[in-house]
């Protein structure tokens, strides 16, 4: 890829802020995958379309809703009935999926450039989130892998809990630089990390 | 009363003094104080003047129930009023002041409100201003002339000007079972719930937990109750499944089990840490609640009961118990109960001298006669309080014999600078009101109780009119196993209580009907009197919620949980009628006053979200003014030094005329419709063909509601056979969206289609002008772009400098133009790469002036002219309405009333004075400035036309097509612009299209 | 108000988005029965009790919902996918045969 520009990088600072007194709460970074892709089945052709994940990405994903699997540099996660949000720190995903899923199995949607997506980590990561979406973020009702789609006023955002302290939050971009703000603004109280 | 600390007792820290300031005084308190507690040991008893009769009035309470004592905390420049005294605690510089008085709260000098009593009783606004003018002096002309003195000499505190610079905050919260109140039933339902392994939250509203535990003086096996609350809570901090939330009011049960709370994060705090929010907006969505909020003492109703030394026994026991204040030398007890009792005892050992019990009941039991004698107090039963004396503070009372109904006899006095009152309890149902249904009246309490559950909560302790301590913590266990379902439970080893506890179960006594003259308070906060309550009576107000809004009682800051049943009772007594027949009030959140502040939380001031495209930092980086439209940022002009706005679109549309300019418009909606159905989806979508858009060609479209009137516009591009790219005006982006999901989920669930949003997934700049293509020439790889290449509503892909993009030839100015788009991330590279393509011709970016200004020489619509109220044929888009397919709209767009020729249609419009005009000013066939005058349609949009010369406006005008060529006014009263315009069409320059074209 | 979404859960209402009465049903496209259409557009009824409705979950998976909802006490008695087939509606109890004793 040519030299980009993210929508954080007037905005993210690397260093520590705000209560560094108290223990650091949430380390927050913005992660720049190489290929965001959403892939979305028929009615009828779910299974065929997770075949072709799995085919391209190695990650088997379950049926139920926001099932989702991380492994190496893929992830993916279910956003809706029948779609997925894959993630993969290489570009050119989007071809390679559409190499798996013709139109007749689904379609295919690169949104590398439309999604920003923000690391959240730490302790204080589901305190955070918290702050944010009315979703329960905790370990028993949302294990490493599950994804979610949910919203804060305007701010649309998938979310996917990549360990047991780390989520990764995916963004409109152009929401990316206020939500951004919004989140260091809600970590002050914890002291956090920019990275 | 002389209240003062004592020498032990108590959670407070004596080792450390807090210094504070109430109405410019100082003093000091300890840690573990509340405002309240810490003026009284400084023998502060008067704390503020009553809302309508400015009468001297000091504490009733020690706790949220507080109707009398409200303060006006000031922090750094910030007010904050009708802070009850008994919730504030107490921190190192602490600074309050007393509310409701002028010039000082021992001489106010409103208190003559008083002896006018008659004057300002119930219903004094709606009878003093309502209704006809039958005088000079009557009605809301009345009203507009005493509006300011009564609004000054009634009311509470005064709120401050300063903006408030605390933060606040929202948290979302998840729990299996909410545990609201930590007294002994609420530490007892969470133990349980918690070792069921549920996920417990426990939500206490003081700031230490324990409830009744840290003020009922007695023992639970063995250990005193305030050690063993200690101990509880301490097992209860180790555990992981345990969340414990003190400062915390649980103020709002809504449906679903979804319940707000109150944190109080930094009210307590000289200062809060860095980052911490004053308050915290707490969402609980709870699997079920136990309800353990207890009960709130009430006081009875008789003459003189408002003087300040008169307070609740409840209250008096927990200043001695918990805060080691006693509240007076010489005490009296009045009492209806058994539970004044042992308020008795309590102040007893603080060192009081017990004058007297006066017990409305013609005999006290067993128990009650042997703390009497303990106390070394006469004992009157059959007796009541019948008047008290003093001025600003009590100095004595009057007792005469009282059978149960009325009082006879003389009147004896008897000294005292302090008497203690209880009127037996009532349990704080609030949030099972909120919940549900009517609470249920209990004879032997005399009291309402609980409601049957219409939410999953369980209710336990003296919520339910458990009073008991070993009764509450079994009903506890039980409730904590009930709300988590749990089974294998541990029984409950009934606890070893001891300690004097009184029965609650009152005599029906709620007032006492003295001879004198004295008001009787019953809404001590609202100065709603017994009298009051009877005179709504005889006016035909009867029932509760009638009462409740024409005596405004229980409308006050406290909710009236003092007054509720006292108000009930004695209507019941006036019409006759049992209480719970005269009903209770439904409870409405919030329980207890709420912070606007943690309300709005963090979607406040520069935390709104701004929508900012890849460009946007070039843009401000170049001058760019910036225009918010909706949440989006857009540049408005370029403006250079010393240029106003209208010259600088002018000169920025001059350039696109003549040579070329570049726009940013990255804010088009953009939505990707794929699939083997999407041609088949999109005929039905718009209002033209798409099914045979060949592959790499662009196509305009118009949509349409089902009620056929004009949707939104915008260009889409067939990118692929099962793949098209969907433009949007910026505006209507997300109802564009939710019209195709809804039709794809709901009306036409068997086509294959997707629509995903992908405006964030594009950067687009349009370049526009006669020498837009030779920019194109000079940086686009990889394809041509000439006329062959790239003909009008071609695409082609290439790349500049490096990056992929696709180019659409499509016009909004009318000039030869192209939308170039490519990767969001790599916007602003593919921008700079334009600009320096375009440096040799001269190019200029153009802000969104600019862009409206070359489009209104168009005569193209936007949002203002397809309004919602417009249809295709108004606005001259007819040609696009397809004949040989069905869409959204075309059965309903050919109604009669939609194709009168009558209708406001979009025409041009040319100030014949020309002077500017604005957008909604009207069109009117005569001028007459005035008088208002017909109106035949209003202004869209105008601008001056650089290509023109001159200014021009577009409007909806009725029958606009037949009156092209002729003349009409313009009519703005408010902006007073008035003048001659000539009605022309709205293809003002260049109607053939031809420089698009070429 | 929570809104149990089949793919993603309860959910606050604020997630969602009101997509009108679920009862109307969309003529023929190419009917020009214009009173069918004016029923289709206009015609709702107000009803104080169970009422179908359409909501779009726009702040999570974006599906309709065909919803029905109490209008007195906003209790959600169904919830499912518009792609879902809606349930058949209840068969009248049909007694047993008593054994005999
Ligand atoms: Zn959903």
């Amino acid at each position: 890829m040519a030299e980009t520009l993210s929508p954080l990088d007037t905005v993210l600072r690397a260093g520590r802020y705000a209560n560094t007194a108290a223990k650091i709460g949430v380390t927050l970074s913005e992660v720049s995958p190489g290929s965001i892709v959403q892939v979305a089945a028929w009615p009828d052709t779910e299974a065929k379309v997770l075949e072709g994940i799995a085919k391209t990405t190695k990650l088997k994903l379950g049926g139920e809703p926001g099932a989702g699997a991380v492994s190496g540099n893929v992830a993916a996660f279910g956003i809706a009935p029948g779609r997925f949000l894959v993630i993969s720190e290489d570009e050119g995903l989007a071809d390679r999926l559409l190499g798996a899923i013709p139109a007749t199995v689904g379609s295919v949607t690169d949104l590398s450039h439309g999604r920003t997506a923000i690391r959240i980590e730490g302790e204080k990561a589901e305190w955070l989130l918290a702050k944010f979406f009315a979703v329960d973020f905790s370990k028993a009702k949302f294990p490493v892998g599950r994804g979610v789609s949910t919203n804060h006023h305007d701010v649309f955002a998938q979310i996917q809990r990549r360990t047991e302290n780390c989520f990764e939050v995916y963004v409109f971009r152009s929401f990316a630089r206020s939500f951004w703000k919004a989140l260091c603004h809600g970590a002050e109280e914890n002291g956090y990390e920019v990275r | 009363m002389s209240a003062i600390r004592i020498a032990s007792g108590g959670r407070i820290d004596r080792s450390r003094a807090i210094n504070f300031r109430f109405d410019g005084q100082a003093y000091t308190g300890h840690p573990g104080d509340t405002l309240a507690s810490a003026l009284l040991a400084n023998g502060v008893t008067l704390f503020g003047r009553s809302f309508k009769y400015h009468r001297p009035r000091g504490l009733l309470t020690a706790g949220v129930d507080e109707p009398n004592a409200l303060v006006t905390v000031l922090r750094d420049s910030v007010r904050e009023p009708n802070v009850p005294a008994t919730t504030v605690e107490l921190y190192e510089g602490l600074v309050a002041e007393s509310q409701n008085r002028f010039p000082s709260l021992q001489f106010d000098v409103s208190a003559v409100n008083q002896f006018a009593g008659k004057f300002i009783g119930a219903g004094f606004y709606y009878k003093t201003f309502m209704g006809p003018e039958f005088g000079p002096l009557k009605g809301t002309r009345f009203w507009m002339l005493c509006e300011h003195f009564i609004r000054r000499a009634a009311g509470l505190g005064r709120a401050g000007l300063a903006p408030d610079k605390s933060r606040y905050q929202r948290m979302n919260a998840f729990c299996d079972v909410l545990v609201v109140g930590s007294g002994p039933a609420g530490l007892s339902a969470a133990a349980a719930a918690a070792d069921q392994g549920a996920n417990v939250m426990l939500a206490e509203i003081d700031s230490r937990f324990g409830g009744s535990a840290n003020w009922s003086g007695e023992t639970i096996d063995g250990t005193p109750a305030s050690a063993w609350a200690s101990e509880a809570v301490a097992q209860l901090a180790k555990r992981s499944n345990v969340r414990m939330l003190n400062r915390t009011s649980v103020w709002g049960y809504y449906d679903t089990n979804t319940i707000a709370a109150l944190e109080r994060v930094t009210d307590h705090k000289p200062m809060g840490a860095s980052g911490e929010p004053r308050h915290r907006h707490w969402n609980i969505r709870a699997g079920s609640v136990v309800l353990a909020t207890g009960a709130f003492e009430r006081p009875i109703v008789f003459p003189g009961n408002d003087r300040p030394g008169v307070m609740l026994a409840s209250g008096a026991m927990r200043y001695a118990n918990e805060f080691g204040v006693r509240t007076g030398e010489r005490i009296a007890i009045f009492t209806n109960n058994d539970t004044a009792y042992g308020a008795a005892l309590a102040l007893k050992r603080t060192g009081a001298s017990i004058v007297a019990i006066v017990d409305v009941r013609r005999d006290a039991s067993e128990k009650a006669r042997h703390a009497a004698s303990e106390c070394s107090a006469e004992l009157l039963t059959g007796y009541a309080v019948t008047a008290t004396r003093g001025g600003k503070m009590l100095d004595g009372i009057e007792v005469q014999p009282f059978d149960g109904q009325r009082v006879s006899g003389a009147a004896r006095k008897i000294d005292a600078d302090c008497l203690l009152v209880s009127g037996g309890w009532s349990p704080a149902i609030h949030l099972a009101s909120q919940a549900g249904s009517r609470p249920v009246w209990d004879e032997t309490l005399q009291a309402f109780l609980p409601p049957q559950p219409t939410e999953n909560w369980v209710g336990a302790g003296a919520f339910n009119g458990a009073f008991q301590t070993a009764d509450a913590i079994a009903e506890g266990h039980a409730a904590g196993l009930a709300a988590t379902g749990g089974t294998n439970a541990r029984k409950l080893t009934p606890p070893m209580v001891e300690g004097f506890a009184g029965e609650p179960n009152p005599a029906p006594v709620f007032e006492i009907k003295g001879k004198g003259k004295g008001k009787a308070f019953v809404d001590f906060q609202h100065d709603v009197t017994a009298d009051d309550v009877r005179l709504a009576y005889t006016e035909g107000f009867t029932s509760a919620e009638h009462l409740k809004r024409y005596t405004t009682l229980g409308m006050a800051t406290d909710q009236g949980k003092t007054s509720n049943v006292p108000g009930m009772a004695i209507m019941a007594e006036a019409t006759g009628k049992p209480i719970p027949e005269v009903g209770s009030t439904r409870f409405r959140p919030p329980f207890a006053p709420v912070s606007v502040g943690s309300l709005a939380a963090e979607r406040f001031g520069d935390l709104k979200p701004e929508r900012l495209t890849p460009m946007h930092d070039w843009h401000l980086e170049h001058g760019a003014t910036m225009y918010s439209a909706g949440l989006w940022f857009r540049p408005m002009i370029y403006g250079a030094k010393g240029e106003t706005v209208e010259q600088a679109y002018v000169r920025e549309a001059k350039v696109v005329r003549e040579g070329v300019g570049i726009v940013d418009v990255s804010t088009l909606g953009k939505i990707a419709v794929q699939g083997p159905d999407a041609g088949e989806f999109l005929d039905r979508v718009y209002t033209n063909m798409f099914s045979t858009l060949p592959v790499g060609k662009a196509r305009y479209g118009l949509m349409l509601r089902e009620d056929g009137f004009a949707f939104d516009d915008g260009t889409t591009w067939r990118l692929g056979e099962t793949e098209f790219l969907m433009t949007t005006t910026t505006a209507n982006a997300g109802k564009v969206m939710q019209q195709l999901e809804y039709f794809l989920d709901v009306v036409w669930p068997d086509l294959r289609v997707h629509v995903t949003s992908v405006t964030d997934q594009w950067a687009g700049a349009a370049i526009a002008g006669p020498l837009s293509r030779k920019v194109l020439e000079a940086c686009v790889q990889g394809t041509k772009v000439d006329n062959d290449a790239l003909p009008f509503m071609g695409i082609v892909h290439g790349t500049i400098d490096g990056v992929n993009v696709m180019i659409c030839r499509l016009s909004f100015s009318g000039e030869l133009a192209y939308e170039v788009y490519c990767g969001a991330n790599e916007g602003t590279r593919v921008w700079e790469a334009l600009m320096a393509a375009g440096k040799p011709f001269a190019i200029v970016p153009y802000g969104l002036e600019a862009l409206g200004t070359l489009r209104i020489e168009k005569g193209h619509v936007t949002g203002a002219e397809i309004d919602g109220r417009t249809t295709a044929r108004d606005l001259h888009l007819d040609w696009m309405l397809s004949k040989k397919k069905p869409f959204i709209g075309s059965a309903m767009m050919d109604r009669e009333g939609l194709v009168d020729e009558n209708r406001l249609q979009l025409v041009g419009i040319v100030p014949l004075d020309n002077r500017p005009i604005n957008g909604g000013a009207h069109i009117v066939e005569q001028l007459h400035e005035d008088h208002p005058m017909n109106s035949i349609g209003h202004v869209t949009a105008m601008c001056y036309s650089p290509a023109l010369g001159k200014y021009i406006a577009l409007a909806l005008v009725k029958g606009g097509k037949a009156r092209r060529g002729t003349r009409a006014y313009v009519s703005d009263p408010l902006r007073k612009r008035f003048g001659p315009v000539e009605i022309v069409s709205h293809h003002f320059f260049d109607p053939d299209g031809s420089r698009m074209h070429g | 108000m929570l809104i149990t979404c089949p793919y993603c859960g309860p959910r606050d209402v604020v997630e969602f988005t009101y997509q009108g009465d679920g009862n109307r049903t969309r003529p023929d496209p190419a009917s020009t029965d214009l009173n069918a259409w004016n029923a289709y557009v206009y015609d709702r009824v107000n009803i104080a009790g169970d009422q179908n409705e359409i909501w779009q979950h726009s702040g999570g998976c974006r599906t309709h919902l065909a919803v029905t909802r109490n209008t007195l006490t906003h209790k959600i008695s169904s919830v499912r996918s518009t792609h879902a087939e809606p349930p058949a509606p209840p068969k009248p109890a049909r007694k047993k045969p008593r054994a005999k004793a």
